[in-house]
């Protein structure tokens, strides 16, 4: 006696149910990572402050609009004092991380994007052209790729000028995301790459080569599937390293001063002499909400990197 | 240590280096308009003057082969161009003025943090879960979450301004002068202490996250349950057991991580106004000084891959299976 086939209904709900088990599975063990839920707690709070910065302090405050006198310690009015121009420093920090995190979070797509596709390419190809890009990859993690970046930066920007803006970003700030994609794909690539190489030898990529799939089909279908978990964890600790980026590429003055990073809050506290003359509050919020969001996006890519890398998972 | 491994990592390392010196030719091409817009932007330059620019990079020949020849001869002589910022200085002597401070703040502050970060890493690694990990490791993430000038500018707020126990920012006291060598070291030392302690911190997280996982790993090692079992005592299978072997990886990993800590040395020297490559790299930044950044980029470039070969022979001695 044969068992009857399953029918496509019950294999789509027996799907569902198994995927509902796995997210249900991840959730009871991240839960139990305390640093991760600190961590998600302040991207939470981080999050919500960037999507509306507006709601919790008015429009960002300019110089024309700035409400107080030139560096003003902390009071009722002005919290978190008022910066060299006047303006309250609790407006422009909660507006920064609108900008931070958008930015950040740009150029973590964009180097996710070119990490994963020349790492799947690489590994699952080969040959050849997986040496040559290898050495590419090679090269940009043993360059120093920052001082790259401080070069690449103003070259673009004069060629593509001020003027322009996408999505309301300037392209001062576009510019950033671009460069530090350009700069930071290789550790990505070598992560996925290695993944994909044990991922390409499962006797499912032979089925699908057996039944006629090709390249792109079975990289997309069968491989990614399998390196996605991964490519989330890399993406969260690359969220990390690309604010770190982004705050120091805008302190050393390659930022926007009309739409200020928090780095680009602490570049004007430097050249504004902040330090010398003892306003800490110009230095303190800024620095604070960086520190606090590397380290909660550190925190939360550790945790999910125990839980979703195989080649973690037996060592807890 | 073999030949081959030895003549692998050098040919490895001279690759890098020739990529280095493609890309910076394909980024001088890249500056918007033409170099030559560039190099002529400077009104005090002769006719003589701009004709022997034009020889020397060929810039009135194709880009290849005549271009890219010229530059490449020019740049194995030493020939990096002149400096549009600091008139009439070539980029070499811009460039090698700088080194010494960068080399000193950067040598101290990488023997330090790897000296305190390996052993604050293998300590709370080999207590892992106890009360010293989860503090020490906390720190370690925190430093490691803490760019270079966040770490600096607290530090002049408070033992800078607030205190008054170190000065703000230079090398050396402005218009000082001094009665000996050894005043003037002091005074060098004085200036050296605030940045320092930034490059170092800066960096102590890294290699301490790095060494703790290292341990981690080699805690479950058999060996590691050979010598308890032979009764030795916990210090002594540290020290002598884990420790060297959870040090291998972090040799290699230490080496590549050698291009990030040029990056973080560049905005301490800004904070302090340390008179290094990285105030020289902003410097040129905002005055768009191309040949200068080109330099230093090339500078660093190489010297990060030499002292990435440096790092492979040093493993190649330590570990014995790449000795064979």
């Amino acid at each position: 006696m044969t068992a009857p086939a399953l029918t496509r209904r019950e294999l789509r709900g027996a799907r569902m149910r198994l995927r509902v088990r796995n997210v249900r599975d991840f959730v009871r063990r991240f839960a139990r990572r305390t640093d991760g839920v600190f961590g998600v707690l302040v991207l939470l709070f981080f999050g919500i402050l960037a999507l509306a910065p507006s709601v919790f302090v008015g429009p960002l405050e300019t110089v024309t609009t700035a409400t107080g006198q030139s560096f003003e310690p902390p009071s009722p009015a002005h919290l978190f004092g008022t910066d060299h121009l006047g303006r309250d420093m609790l407006n422009l920090t909660v507006h920064g991380a609108r900008i931070s995190m958008f930015i950040g979070l740009l150029a973590t797509v964009i180097t996710i994007l070119l990490g994963a596709v020349v790492g799947i390419a690489s590994g699952f190809i080969g040959g050849r052209w997986d040496s040559v890009m290898m050495r590419i990859t090679d090269f940009f993690l043993v360059i120093p790729t920052f001082v790259l970046a401080i070069i690449l930066a103003p070259i673009i920007l004069d060629l593509v000028g001020t003027g322009a803006e996408l999505f309301g970003i300037r392209a001062t700030l576009l510019v950033i995301v671009v460069v530090i994609g350009l700069t930071s794909w290789a550790a990505t690539a070598r992560i996925i790459r290695s993944q994909t190489l044990s991922v390409r030898e499962r006797m499912f990529v032979d089925r699908a080569r057996v039944i006629g799939g090709g390249g792109p089909h079975i990289m997309r279908r069968h491989i990614l599937p399998n390196v996605v978990n991964l490519i989330v964890a890399n993406t969260v600790l690359t969220f990390a390293g690309a604010i770190f980026t982004e705050t120091t590429l805008s302190f050393i003055g390659l930022g926007d001063p009309f739409q200020p990073s928090w780095g680009q809050l602490l570049n004007a506290a430097q050249s504004s002499g902040a330090p010398g003359l003892g306003a800490w509050w110009c230095i303190v919020p800024p620095a604070a909400c960086v520190v606090l969001v590397i380290l909660a996006f550190t925190l939360v890519g550790n945790a999910l990197d125990d839980i979703l890398n195989p080649k973690q998972a037996g060592r807890r | 240590m073999s030949l081959r491994y030895l003549s692998r990592q050098s040919l490895q390392a001279l690759f890098t280096i020739v990529m280095i010196v493609l890309l910076n030719f394909v980024l001088f091409r890249m500056m918007p308009g033409s170099p030559e817009r560039i190099l002529f932007r400077n009104p005090n330059l002769t006719q003589e003057a701009l004709a022997a620019i034009r020889e020397r990079w060929g810039l009135d020949q194709p880009l290849f082969p005549d271009q890219f020849f010229a530059y490449i001869v020019a740049t194995l002589q030493g020939d990096l161009g002149d400096s549009y910022k600091f008139i009439g200085q070539p980029v070499i002597e811009v460039i090698s003025e700088r080194f010494w401070p960068t080399m000193i703040l950067l040598g101290l502050g990488e023997m330090i943090a790897v000296v305190v970060g390996l052993a604050l890493g293998s300590y709370t690694g080999w207590r892992r879960g106890g009360l010293v990990d989860r503090v020490g490791n906390g720190f370690s993430l925190v430093f490691y979450s803490m760019p270079y000038f966040v770490i600096g500018m607290p530090l002049i707020i408070i033992f800078a301004t607030g205190l008054g126990w170190f000065p703000t920012s230079g090398m050396f006291t402005l218009g000082a002068t001094y009665d000996s060598f050894l005043d003037q070291l002091l005074d060098f030392l004085h200036h050296l202490v605030l940045p320092l302690i930034t490059v170092s911190i800066g960096l102590i997280g890294g290699y301490s996250i790095l060494m703790r996982s290292s341990i981690v790993e080699t805690r479950s090692e058999d060996y590691i349950g050979t010598a308890r079992a032979k009764g030795l005592t916990d210090a002594r299978i540290l020290r002598h057991h884990a420790f060297p072997n959870a040090l291998l990886p972090v040799v290699t990993l230490i080496a590549i991580n050698l291009g990030y800590v040029v990056a973080g040395a560049i905005t301490a020297e800004v904070v302090f106004n340390w008179p290094g490559l990285g105030t020289l790299t902003v410097d040129a930044l905002n005055a768009r000084d191309y040949p200068v950044l080109q330099g230093v980029f090339l500078f660093l470039g190489i010297s990060v891959v030499l002292a990435n070969l440096a790092a492979d022979v040093v493993y190649g001695f330590l570990d014995p299976r790449v000795r064979r």
